[in-house]
């Protein structure tokens, strides 16, 4: 934005308009290494969460008088990615950032991060190479540095609402399984029972809404379906995988009406639907006003498969506090402070993911569902599709995909014209 | 008609005021409209087809009552859902009356977010702009209206361009400009534009028109009285402009307490939020839905305007009655 | 205002300012140091100092650098900015989006307009007669115009969700409500009737001003002459109050032509690009998608659009001037 700035600031002098040009702030200050306040934008506004890591950065403060701040800056979800890059457009970059993997190729090509390779393993305790490659693949630059650390692999799982598959007289989600009969066609029999018999939803996929179109990887995995090319550059949003994998979500939401149709909304923790297929965080969002089940994703036509949630925490390379940032970050995802996270956010260590470290923190889950739902889900996870420009992707493939959501839909015809659309951006 | 007395103008004022009167108008028809319901009857011999009928007016009740509807409805689900438990709002069939009230969506509206700052932001921006417009709108609407000096026609024409660029056409520069100048992020960019950008020139043009009005002998008099231009104005002409500043100040208001693009644009941080952005943004930390917390909160945002209007519709008319200065 | 109490500005200062001036100075006990049309002259600038600058700054600066804008284009993440000559033009060409964008605005414009201000002269004509407790539906149907933006159309968001309180009202009565957002004609017919439900409060009090006015001899004479009560309306009171139609009609689609709250809280321009009207695309390209220079190509586009209807406007009304006077 430098260039940016000095450009409109030029524009304005030669008007030389008001005193106001005059005050203008121009760059941050520079701070002193001995005054240093750090902020990260985060988008958990979970309390639990803010205050776990108010505490490791009290402690981290304590240590390092130089910083007199750290600040979390919850920031809404639904449009986190786009607002933390108006604040660098605007001038007011955080110095750390949470980043979702959906925008990871766009910010770790842009060379806005900073290579943290240096600070991590020059960091006594650290074990970086305790850090799995799977974990960290999506956060290398193109010479290889890792630019971001990967604080969360959260596996897309299951829950299920045992009430109300009883209320609808159906097994439970656990005699299902039992059963073998574990996969999205029982699944949406069953959803559509559930509906057709209490009124309320059968299965959701939450956060899709018909319009955040990347949470059905939960779903299209399971057909061994993607929406493009391991290189990013060719669309196969038009394969048969993936047809396959919208039929069956166009004949739940309008023929078995198991799914709810768009503009509907349920939601599974208020009780409103039988099945819901989210990241394992939501868990937090049990209430316990009726009997639940955690459960692997169903298998698909493909037969098994798992998808993880990624999220890493950069520094942003432009900050003037970027040394001190990296600093602070290798000190907040140290082994014990990395211990510490994994109560909420499933960690990048291998030596940690475990039953024991992780049951340890996660009072929701039982053991027994900690070791056969969440650690094989993170370890076979297949990584939410990203690719540059993913606002704009996002974008075009939601508008796109609108047509398929109509009771008389042409899918096939729609899924081209989704590839059609998004080829000149992917090339 | 007033617009007329502008048609008899020439030159390059007279083009511009008649591009302003096109967007000027409805503003000043509004406080003709609502005079015109104070005047006597009389008066009003133009209106109307005399007394209908009973059975003509049992059928216009009838009318009005349907077509009110709409007008109506939401505001009272809006009230009413406000004060229900989330999973009730949606139910069937639907709810004209909680059947369970509770005040859940209203504590939500609080803790969800500084909603109380939000609203105190709002509150203040636009009561900083209304002030600032009634000011510098009425000094600038005075000396053009009643000031001689040399190039008038034309900085009135120059100031007359903020009205035919709608504020979404220079956003992106405006963010740029904001940026250099370390203000996104702040209310800055909000009070600034609103009060000297192109939001005001109505203002100033509402006020330029009925300052044409005022009779040349008060002014005369003050100045043999021996006041200066600032005390004329200040002492003399702004006292007599009430209904025009009333006007001006109520769609000032208005338009502050309604913008929405440029908060979007220029704030980030939910404590500086304004009450629309905040509306919005009624989600929990994973995105999901707060209906009944976002309902609650609208009807916070909506309601005291609303009550307001009821009322000043009132004050408002009787103001312009008592300026004595009906056509 | 009545035409008698018109003064024109030239006239207005001539006798208020330059005139009495020497006449003036003779009382003053002191001798300013400045003669009075100087220092008055000074007061003028001074007084429209304020907005003058702002207008400059605020208005004019950011005008001129859209233009320089639309030859550039951002890398935000990057930092950087770079000249690219004609390349956004180039994109604007050959954006497949353009047309069915600006099919969109025209459309939302149009739907506006007809509905808008045919909705406000029924209210108007059925709320202009002495009958008691009409104030009061004068009220109801203004009251929207106060509720603030974002609330009256989150509201109607709810309503009309699938499962929201107009379907569950048509479902009451038997009748299988669309999914209205979801449905491309549905989604542009309820974004233009919310925001009408909106707005059409100050349409209305407009013609209602318009109708008083309309002088009672006319139309008692109409009416000795035999003519119906509609032949009235539409040969009398409508050619009367045409000036008051056309300045309404310009000003909602000069409005129609910045409607962004409503698109994004309803339907985010979707289905499809069906709602995206040219604001909202100027925002996402600017703001979501960080394209700058492209944000600000398209706000040229909305600027010509926006200058095209104002000359068309004075055009027009030199035609109209008949029923003006």
């Amino acid at each position: 934005m430098r260039s940016a700035r000095a450009l409109t600031s030029l524009g304005l002098a030669t008007t030389a308009m008001l005193a106001l040009a005059a005050c203008s702030g121009g760059g941050a200050p520079e701070s002193t290494p001995s005054d240093v306040e750090l902020r990260m934008t985060v988008w958990t506004s979970n309390e639990d969460h803010l205050a776990l890591f108010d505490s490791i950065a009290e402690a981290y403060m304590e240590e390092h008088p130089e910083v007199t701040d750290i600040t979390f800056d919850p920031l809404p979800f639904e449009d986190y990615t786009s607002t933390v890059t108006t604040q660098i457009a605007g001038g007011s970059a955080p110095d750390l950032a949470w980043i979702l993997e959906n925008a990871a190729p766009d910010f770790v090509d842009s060379g806005a991060l900073l290579p943290l390779d240096e600070t991590l393993e020059g960091t006594d305790g650290y074990e970086f190479d305790d850090l799995s490659e799977s974990a960290t693949a999506l956060w290398h630059d193109e010479s290889g540095g890792l630019v971001a650390y990967p604080f969360s692999t959260s596996p897309f799982v299951t829950f299920a609402n045992d009430d109300l598959l009883k209320a609808a007289g159906l097994p439970t989600s656990a005699e299902m399984q039992a059963a073998g009969d574990w996969n999205w066609e029982s699944i949406s029999e069953a959803g559509s029972a559930v509906h057709a018999s209490t009124g309320k939803a059968g299965f959701v996929v939450r956060d899709f809404d018909y319009v955040t179109w990347d949470y059905l990887a939960s779903v299209w995995n399971g057909w061994g379906a993607a929406p493009w090319s391991e290189d990013g550059a060719t669309c196969t949003f038009d394969s048969d995988e993936m047809i396959g994998a919208f039929e069956f979500l166009h004949d739940a939401a309008f023929t078995k009406q198991s799914m709810p149709g768009p503009g509907t909304t349920a939601d599974f923790f208020a009780g409103e639907s039988a099945f819901t297929v989210t990241q394992i965080s939501r868990a937090s969002l049990l209430a316990g006003d009726f009997a639940w089940n955690l459960l692997p994703l169903p298998e698909g036509p493909e037969g098994e498969y798992s998808v993880v949630g990624q999220a890493g925490i950069g520094v942003l390379a432009d900050s003037p506090n970027a040394d001190a940032a990296a600093e602070f970050l290798a000190f907040f995802t140290n082994p014990e402070n990395s211990e510490q996270l994994a109560q909420f956010f499933p960690p990048p260590r291998e030596s940690q993911l475990n039953v024991d470290t992780l049951a340890a923190t996660n009072p929701t889950l039982t053991p027994a569902q900690i070791e056969d739902v969440v650690i094989p889900g993170i370890e076979a996870g297949v990584t939410r599709p990203s690719h540059t420009d993913s606002a704009e992707i996002a974008q075009e493939v939601r508008g796109a995909l609108d047509a398929l959501w109509v009771p008389d839909a042409d899918i096939p015809g729609t899924l081209e014209d989704v590839c059609t659309t998004i080829d000149p951006l992917l090339g | 008609m007033r617009t007329d007395a502008i048609a008899r103008n020439s030159g390059p004022d007279a083009a511009a005021a008649q591009a302003a009167a096109v967007i000027a108008r409805p503003v000043l028809d509004v406080d003709d409209a609502l005079r015109d319901q104070r005047a006597p009857r009389d008066q009003r011999a133009g209106q109307g087809r005399g007394r209908p009928s009973p059975w003509r007016k049992v059928v216009l009740y009838g009318l009005l009552s349907v077509l009110a509807i709409p007008f109506v409805f939401p505001t009272w689900w809006m009230i009413t859902s406000s004060f229900k438990p989330i999973s009730q709002i949606f139910a069937f069939p639907p709810e004209l009356w909680p059947s369970n009230p509770t005040l859940d969506g209203y504590v939500g509206a609080f803790t969800a977010q500084p909603f109380a700052l939000q609203y105190f932001n709002s509150m203040y921006i636009a009561i900083v702009v209304t002030v600032g417009t009634m000011l510098f709108a009425s000094m600038a609407g005075y000396a053009f209206a009643r000031i001689r000096f040399r190039g008038q026609g034309i900085l009135f024409l120059v100031v007359l361009t903020g009205l035919l660029i709608p504020a979404e056409v220079t956003i992106v520069p405006l963010f740029q400009m904001f940026n250099s100048w370390g203000m996104i992020d702040t209310h800055w960019p909000l009070i600034l534009v609103s009060t000297f950008g192109a939001p005001s020139v109505l203002a100033t043009f509402i006020m330029r028109q009925y300052f044409i009005t005022l009779p040349v002998e008060l002014e005369e008099a003050a100045r043999i009285d021996g006041l200066g231009r600032w005390r004329i104005y200040w002492s003399i002409a702004l006292p007599l402009s009430r209904s025009a500043l009333a006007a001006v100040a109520i769609f000032t208001f208005l338009h502050v307490w309604n913008l929405y693009l440029e908060p979007t644009v220029y704030l980030q941080t939910p404590e500086l939020f304004t009450l629309p952005q905040a509306l919005t943004r009624y989600t929990d930390a994973y995105g999901g839905e707060m209906w009944n917390v976002q309902l609650a909160a609208a009807t916070l945002t909506a309601l005291p305007v609303l009550i307001v209007f009821v009322f000043a519709q009132k004050q408002f008319v009787e103001g312009l009655a008592q300026t004595g200065l009906k056509g | 205002m009545a035409d008698a109490t018109m003064t024109t500005p030239d006239r207005a200062s001539a006798r208020s300012g330059a005139a009495p001036t020497s006449d003036l100075a003779s009382r003053r006990r002191k001798r300013p140091l400045l003669s009075y049309s100087t220092r008055d002259q000074l007061t003028g600038y001074l007084f429209i100092a304020p907005q003058f600058l702002g207008i400059v700054l605020f208005v004019l600066v950011p005008l001129v650098l859209i233009f320089w804008y639309s030859f550039n284009e951002w890398n935000v993440l990057a930092g950087t900015f770079r000249f690219v000559g004609t390349e956004n033009f180039e994109k604007l060409m050959g954006d497949p989006k353009l047309a069915p964008v600006l099919q969109a605005t025209g459309v939302f414009s149009a739907g506006l307009v007809v509905f808008n201000l045919g909705l406000a002269l029924f209210l108007a004509v059925l709320l202009n007669r002495r009958v008691r407790g009409i104030t009061v539906f004068r009220t109801i149907f203004f009251s929207p115009v106060v509720v603030s933006l974002v609330a009256w159309t989150i509201v109607w968001s709810f309503l009309l969700q699938d499962n929201g309180g107009i379907n569950g009202l048509l479902q009451l009565v038997g009748i299988d409500g669309p999914n209205w957002l979801r449905e491309g004609p549905t989604a542009m017919a309820s974004v233009i009737v919310v925001q009408v439900f909106k707005n059409v409060g100050l349409n209305m009090v407009l013609f209602l001003a318009a109708l008083q006015g309309v002088p009672s001899e006319v139309q008692e004479a109409a009416r000795m002459d035999g003519a119906s009560d509609r032949a009235l309306f539409w040969r009398i009171t409508v050619p009367l109050i045409s000036p008051t139609i056309l300045l309404t009609s310009i000003i909602t689609i000069v409005g129609s032509l910045q409607v962004f709250a409503q698109i994004a809280v309803l339907t985010q321009g979707g289905p499809g690009i069906s709602t995206t009207v040219l604001v909202y695309y100027l925002y996402q390209q600017a703001f979501d998608f960080h394209h700058f220079g492209y944000g600000s190509t398209l706000a040229i586009v909305l600027f010509a659009i926006v200058l095209v209807l104002t000359i068309a406007q004075w055009q027009l009304r030199k035609r109209w001037v008949f029923y003006e006077n």
